[in-house]
């Protein structure tokens, strides 16, 4: 039994806490079994895998449920059952081991094979356990006494990223409860550092020797990593994956013979701007950075991606001067459209109101409640009034409207009513609209009152 | 000396995970006892309801009682017992098929058709009339979850049950389980009337001296339990004497009650404490059970905040800002990421984090319910412009602050005094 723990610490490191736990509720065979334990914690912390092993080494019988795969108590039902009875769903002819609609079927199901294949203990466990609270009110209470209902040795495991205080009303009771804290920057230095032959074998594939290639560089390299990345994200999996893809230019100078192994500084100057851009679409996973590697040659060039969507999204020319004045008609107010847009528009007079505008919180500005709604009148009056050539106002420009519409970059507040009535929002962001004004040469700034100056 | 350990902690299991022991509720169980025994023996047709707190005992309680019933030898041939889960039978024609199935019937169901609920329930009943009327079976519902039975359309089986108790031809003893306090507002019209109104309610006991007793009953060992060797039990049971007298201990289960009454967290905590039962440890300690109250106690939404990011804590302080400032008012992205940006252009020495990772950060904090989206909002917006409440209070933020280690310094002063 003492090999099993230390085999799983050994697979599992910084889980020496939980594991004991787990162990001593699940860990005999033909022990007892609670009726329900909550295991959370933030994503990927072990908290799946870890059950899993352990449920594997100390062979209790076990299926293991994602409740994402699962979106209706029919497909949720089936699939345990499939599980238990080891059927496995033909392609061709995907019939489930048994019609179950609803808990009581399960139940007789669950019964009736208990009578046959003598089913003694079995765990359910559940993940992301807090779908369950959107599906039949019945089913989380039911799976967490199910040895009650059933009368068989059932025990459920529920694995959730939220704490317990999130199930009250849905759930009838507290289950006990496993903690998985994340983990800290040197546990996650520790658990980087066991892909050493990994990186290893990539760096082999790409240059011809590799033998500078020692721990003690790898963790050299891991350090400086972490401590551009650990601030914004703990997440293990993306930690690695960012890992992984910025292994290669790290390594890159010293191919080029540009720098030493051992000058740490100089590594750190070379692989910066690589790391600092990287991290700008941290869990974004743009599809086209594995190019951009594999093209030793070209330095990394992950643009933001707002600025990418702008410049591929080739609207006509007249869509583009619709979307900007669409913008302006978003975030001025109707009040302000005669000075902006009227040439010949006389004094203002500074009234006491314009005072008080000035000392808002910036809690109160437009820019920060978001876009206003305005009606097609104002978008042409405006759209007309910013373009310096003629154009009739034909089908073609309103069609357009329309496609800004289906293209998400303006919406439609209010719907089923006539064209005249309808009102709009825009719904793009400043960055996305510089750019587009940028791109048919229109200086947008000076069109926008008070906030983004 | 190891399969003793084990043995030990098998048998608590045991107790503690299977026991149908009560230890109070002596008035209710007499009442419950009698109107059963009254209905198996005599025939006579009841209904009732018990009703009491979650986790109180209610469903241990009424298994104890039958669990004595069937000593009798007499139970089987007197008596159908018929069990339905509102959790279960979700509506009345689940709940028939059930009944039917728990009375054996389903050969003298099967291809007949019926006009209605009530025409198909008295065929059931009329099933295991042999004859004369004395020698019918009678028959026993419980119906735990009863609430949720009150759900069902027309509440037909309720209707039904109840009817068939009123009038005297088979008898049918109801009990309905519940926890909720106002299950006979639920009824309706014509249900409440033929109710019997009989209500027993069970209510917990507050007194540490029960409480220990509790723990003494659960935790000692008799020769009933294992084959184990007298000089281990009276050993244990000894050492167990010593724990429930110590200071300490007695303080611990003091606090538990004053937050929690229902025997459930109470075994929650002692499965806990016997199933770290070990060769290296054997005994119980003093100190299994402060930790598990600490365990019991603990906050697990700090324990989450504890697991987040210094650029997410960055965000959360920021609300807890904006809610301070703004009395509870809601916000939005484009606001806390203008207050996270202020913070980090009076530091210099903080890193400054693109907007898509500062989003993706807000985007966390919004999956793990931290904040959540105002329920208002029934127009579309850009994601930057929803509404969002903060579902923590300003203290959890603190302490996470506290709690979290190597936390920059800035960051800890800026959650102190929303000053930058």
């Amino acid at each position: 039994m003492d090999s099993i723990l230390s085999e799983l610490n050994a697979t599992f490191p910084a889980r020496k806490q939980q594991i004991a736990q787990l162990y001593n509720l699940f860990g005999q065979k033909n022990d007892l079994l609670v009726d329900a334990v909550y295991i959370f914690g933030c994503t990927s912390t072990g908290k799946t895998s870890l059950v899993r092993g352990l449920l594997e080494k100390v062979h209790v019988k076990h299926c293991i449920v994602n409740l994402v795969e699962c979106y209706s108590t029919k497909v949720f039902l089936e699939k345990i059952l499939n599980i238990l009875a080891g059927h496995s769903i033909d392609p061709s002819n995907p019939c489930p081991y048994a019609k179950c609609e609803n808990a009581m079927d399960f139940i007789e199901h669950l019964k009736k094979f208990s009578c046959s294949t003598g089913l003694d203990s079995v765990v359910f466990v559940l993940d992301k356990a807090e779908n369950l609270r959107s599906m039949d009110h019945n089913l989380l209470p039911i799976f967490m006494s199910l040895r009650k209902l059933t009368g068989i040795e059932i025990s459920t495991i529920l694995i959730s990223e939220l704490p317990f205080e999130k199930f009250y009303g849905y759930a009838h009771y507290d289950p006990i409860k496993v903690f998985f804290p994340q983990y800290t920057k040197d546990e996650l230095m520790e658990i980087l550092a066991r892909d050493y032959p990994y990186f290893k074998e990539v760096l082999a594939k790409d240059f011809p020797s590799v033998d500078f290639l020692s721990v003690d560089f790898f963790r050299a390299y891991l350090n400086v990593f972490l401590s551009v990345f650990y601030r914004t994200c703990r997440d293990l999996s993306e930690l690695r994956h960012n890992a992984r893809l910025n292994f290669v230019p790290y390594c890159d100078p010293i191919f080029q013979k540009n720098c030493n192994p051992n000058d740490s500084m100089a590594l750190w100057r070379f692989i910066a701007p690589t790391l600092k851009s990287c991290l700008e679409v941290l869990y974004l996973r743009i599809a086209n950075t594995t190019d951009t590697i594999r093209d030793d040659k070209q330095p990394l060039n992950l643009m933001s991606s707002k600025e990418n969507l702008a410049q591929t999204l080739e609207l006509p020319f007249y869509a583009k001067y619709l979307l900007i004045a669409a913008y302006l008609a978003s975030y001025n107010s109707p009040k302000d459209d005669k000075r902006l847009f009227v040439k010949y528009h006389g004094k203002k007079r500074k009234s006491k109101r314009d005072m008080s505008q000035k000392n808002k919180v910036s809690e109160q500005l437009n820019t920060q409640l978001g876009p206003k709604a305005f009606n097609l009148d104002r978008l042409i009056a405006i759209f007309y009034s910013i373009l310096d050539e003629k154009v009739g106002l034909t089908h073609n420009l309103l069609v357009q409207v329309t496609t800004l519409v289906e293209l998400q970059l303006l919406l439609l507040v209010s719907e089923n009513a006539g064209i005249d009535v309808y009102k709009y929002k825009c719904n793009v962001g400043y960055d996305f609209i510089e750019n587009v004004s940028r791109m048919v040469g229109f200086n947008i700034r000076k069109y926008l009152i008070t906030d983004f100056n | 000396m190891e399969n003793c350990g084990r043995q030990i902690k098998q048998a608590l299991k045991k107790k503690i995970l299977r026991g149908i022991d009560i230890g109070g509720y002596v008035k209710e169980r007499k009442i419950i006892f009698e109107l059963l025994k009254r209905s198996i023996d005599n025939g006579e047709s009841n209904s009732a309801l018990l009703i009491g707190q979650r986790g109180s005992g209610k469903t241990t309680l009424v298994n104890n009682i039958i669990e004595e019933l069937q000593n009798d030898i007499s139970f089987e041939e007197n008596c159908l017992l018929v069990r339905l889960n509102g959790l279960i039978h979700t509506d009345d024609k689940l709940a028939l098929k059930s009944i039917t199935i728990q009375m054996n019937l389903d050969n003298a169901v099967d291809g007949k058709v019926f006009g209605s609920f009530a025409e198909n329930l008295a065929f059931l009943l009329a099933c295991l009339k042999a004859g004369k009327k004395d020698i019918s079976k009678s028959v026993i519902f419980i119906l735990e979850e009863f609430d949720l039975f009150c759900a069902h359309h027309n509440q037909t089986l309720l209707y039904n049950l109840f009817d068939i108790s009123q009038n005297a031809q088979t008898s049918v003893c109801v009990l309905g389980i519940t926890c909720r306090l106002d299950v006979i507002e639920l009824f309706e019209k014509r249900v409440k009337s033929r109710f019997s109104h009989r209500q027993i309610f069970i209510f917990m006991e507050n007194n540490l001296d029960h409480r220990i007793n509790c723990i003494l009953n659960y935790l000692q060992i008799s020769k009933n339990d294992t084959s184990l060797n007298k000089n281990v039990i009276k050993n244990w049971n000894n050492h167990l004497l010593v724990i429930t007298e110590d200071k300490n201990f007695k303080n611990l289960m003091q606090r538990l009650l004053d937050i929690d009454l229902t025997e459930r967290s109470l075994k929650t905590i002692l499965i806990s404490v016997v199933s770290q039962l070990s060769p290296q440890n054997p005994k119980l300690k003093v100190e299994m059970f402060q930790e598990q109250m600490k365990e019991f106690e603990r906050d697990d939404t700090v324990a989450i905040l504890g697991s987040l990011s210094a650029l997410e804590l960055c965000l959360l302080i920021a609300m807890k800002h904006h809610v301070e400032i703004y009395d509870n008012q809601a916000f939005n992205f484009e606001m806390i990421y203008t207050r996270y940006m202020k913070f980090v252009g009076a530091n210099s020495n903080v890193q400054a984090v693109p907007r898509p990772v500062v989003m993706k950060a807000f985007e966390h904090i919004q999956n793990i319910e931290l904040i959540a989206p105002c329920s208002n909002t029934t127009f579309k917006l850009q994601k930057d412009y929803q509404p969002f409440r903060l579902h923590l209070t300003s203290d959890q933020i603190m302490d996470a602050v506290k709690n979290v280690p190597h936390l920059p310094t800035e960051l800890v002063q800026w959650a102190n005094s929303s000053l930058v």
